[in-house]
């Protein structure tokens, strides 16, 4: 981070930044405590799902007028959106796509990869049938996060879990039913593993006990890693399939003024500068993060690489989670019923039901 | 609260002395008295005021959010949140989740202390008679998982207990049987957690049981011995009611322990799966995380409540025997 303020720096010789980095597991609990206490930062890197609850605490400044919004991706810029008022500007993003065994899709006369569901299902089975094959893909049996992987279904059978003005949930509509049986029907047919070990996606890939998994970009360095020199090569990466159209999950961070900022001005110039393309290029290159503005992609780092094309291709159409300040709670529900879909065959339409009247109970904070 | 300058400066003059107490000594006694009184308030100040900031305040407000609506969106004004009486305490109850860690905390306790004692007063046991070589040596290896860090502990105990090649299931592979996947299966998750909580904690009950032993009376031990009794008779009619008052101790403290039964869960499998290792303390961090502070100090009070049935039940029993 400091490598970027240079530029800043040299540009405002009046402004001192001072960076303190965070981890991640507990920056949440820090803002929450900062923003009570009256000690937020002028500056800070939001999480993309934290937006509509600090905004909730009054602990955001809307994003003023002379900084250019409109080149983002869609997706990024709805997850600083919240109630039609722009907070902040996105930072970096991230998208999920389907990671998959180029050697052993050829071997089972796979060449082309699937656009729809049913293909992604059958590819799958006949994965699971190649050498070592175990399991076909590996898809999350509920519990924390899979929300994740199950919000894209919905939407991209047209489902949705708040109606647009995002002040009611619609988890119970026949949109989502057909797509969580969907997801269910990949652990009844026995496709994938409804009791995963954890931690071992990396391995199983490279193995080929489990040839397939949907993740985002952070993923490529990890298998490659751990598959070693070539390795690259051996797989491949493709957009989320369709239903109606092809969605996946948008997540990254954001970054945001806080509220009663003694430095209000130098705060919105530094954001200025950090948002521009070639500071986002400059942060890609240091850790790899996927820059939130579109025009930033058309730099050769980030367009070389083919897969990283079809993270570009995807992030046309990803998108964030509701920006309500119950989200997470209201997550830990569906992740709860996910999971009763998955390991003991509940009705999805009984799941999505009660995940309903939970999401009812506690509201959307409002 | 007074501040410390005004409560030094409380009293300026002594208290005289009583009634039928005038002579010169015992007045010279009293003024001694009074100012060791004096310094004994000014030293244990810093104390009272760090206890009455840091745990008296803070419990109080914590009882008082949990009869009200508080949410993190309250959390600037404190005192403007509505009074909603027992409703906070009624949700508890009627979340199935909250029952379900209520229930598991239970089955974590009735299995996890009883085992986590006996372990403790075994292993005691043996090494207070012992190999007297090797003495030092086993005493560091069971006391070691004590003192070390449980992410740590949690990662190595993932890795034993993995699914296809946990060294678990490899040793039960030679033997022919089939290993569950014992954190991923709902019915041995919470088996595996109270296993890996027993072997964590009977290190401290068995250096507080060793403490306890060499204060028993080999004398009784010799006699008993000459009236032909044997070793089990020894240990059950000398021995236990020497420890008697350890046992009492061991047995509150590890209960306090495993009701607040959080770590093990928190990093091995976030309470999953299917919320059969959850437990109350961890479902109560969970609702103190989405910012429900009203519900989360009326769940929080709950186990307060049965921490406090649990030890009065235990002093009493032990009183009584």
């Amino acid at each position: 981070m400091p490598e970027l303020l240079k530029g800043f720096e040299k540009d405002n010789p009046d402004v001192t930044v001072e960076v303190t980095p965070i981890p991640w597991d507990s920056a949440h609990d820090k803002f929450t405590s900062a923003i009570a206490a009256g000690t937020a930062p002028d500056v800070a890197q939001v999480g993309s799902t934290w937006m509509a609850e600090f905004v909730s605490l009054d602990a955001l400044e809307p994003t003023p007028e002379n900084i250019a919004t409109d080149d983002y991706f869609p997706g990024a810029l709805e997850s600083v959106t919240v109630e039609e008022t722009v907070y902040g500007v996105p930072w970096y993003v991230e998208t999920r796509v389907v990671f998959y065994r180029k050697d052993i899709a050829e071997e089972v006369g796979i060449t082309e990869p699937p656009t729809d569901w049913e293909g992604l299902f059958e590819m799958a089975r006949a994965m699971q049938g190649g050498p070592e094959g175990e399991w076909g893909i590996a898809l999350q049996p509920g519990g924390d996060g899979s929300w994740q992987t199950v919000l894209p279904l919905f939407w991209s059978n047209g489902g949705d879990v708040v109606t647009e003005a995002g002040d009611e949930f619609t988890f119970a509509s026949a949109e989502n039913e057909e797509a969580l049986a969907y997801y269910q029907s990949y652990f009844t047919e026995g496709v994938s593993d409804p009791a995963p070990p954890e931690g071992a996606t990396e391995q199983d890939f490279v193995s080929g006990a489990v040839p397939m998994f949907i993740s985002g970009p952070w993923m490529m360095a990890a298998v490659e890693s751990v598959g070693g020199e070539g390795f690259a090569d051996k797989y491949g990466v493709f957009v989320m399939p369709e239903k109606e159209t092809s969605a996946s999950f948008l997540g990254g961070a954001n970054i945001g003024v806080f509220q009663g900022s003694q430095n209000r001005d130098a705060a919105w110039k530094l954001i200025e500068h950090l948002s521009r393309p070639e500071v986002q290029v400059a942060w890609f290159e240091q850790v790899g993060d996927l820059p939130a503005l579109q025009s930033a992609w058309e730099d050769e780092a980030v367009a070389s690489n083919e897969k990283f094309e079809v993270f570009h291709t995807q992030l046309g159409n990803a998108f964030a989670p509701p920006t309500i300040a119950t989200w997470e709670q209201v997550a830990a529900k569906l992740d709860a019923q996910i999971e009763q879909v998955c390991k003991q065959d509940l009705d999805p339409a009984a799941a999505l039901e009660s995940v309903q009247s939970d999401a009812q109970g506690i509201g959307t904070g409002a | 609260m007074t501040t410390p300058s005004a409560s030094a400066t409380a009293s300026p003059s002594p208290p005289g002395p009583g009634p039928g107490s005038s002579s010169a000594p015992a007045r010279r006694r009293g003024h001694r008295a009074a100012a060791e009184a004096r310094a004994g308030l000014l030293l244990s100040l810093p104390f009272v005021l760090l206890f009455a900031v840091f745990i008296a305040w803070p419990v109080l407000q914590s009882m008082f959010m949990s009869f009200t609506d508080m949410r993190i969106s309250d959390i600037r004004s404190p005192f403007a949140v509505d009074f909603v009486g027992l409703d906070n305490y009624i949700a508890a109850f009627e979340d199935p989740v909250f029952r379900r860690s209520a229930v598991n905390t239970g089955v974590f306790v009735l299995i996890g202390v009883p085992l986590t004692i006996t372990a403790g007063l075994a292993a005691a046991l043996a090494l207070d008679r012992g190999v007297t070589r090797l003495r030092g040596v086993f005493r560091v290896g069971f006391y070691t998982p004590v003192v070390t860090s449980i992410v740590a502990v949690a990662v190595v105990w993932r890795f034993l207990l993995r699914p296809d090649n946990g060294l678990v299931n490899t040793v039960l592979g030679w033997v022919g049987i089939d290993g569950p996947n014992w954190l991923g299966d709902e019915r041995t998750a919470l088996l595996s957690l109270i296993v890996m909580a027993v072997w964590r904690n009977f290190g401290t009950s068995m250096v507080i049981f060793l403490a306890g032993l060499q204060a028993v009376d080999q004398q009784l031990h010799e006699a008993a011995a000459l009236d032909g009794a044997s070793a089990w008779q020894r240990f059950l009619n000398v021995t236990l009611p020497s420890i008697r008052p350890t046992m009492l101790f061991v047995m509150v403290t590890t209960s306090i322990g495993y009701l607040q039964f959080f770590e093990e869960p928190f990093v091995m499998t976030q309470g999953g799966p299917l919320h059969a290792t959850i437990s109350a303390s961890m479902y109560t961090y969970n609702q103190f995380g989405f910012g429900n502070y009203g519900v989360a100090g009326a769940m929080a009070y709950l186990t307060f409540i049965v921490i406090g049935i649990v030890t009065l039940a235990q002093f009493r029993l032990m009183r009584e025997k």
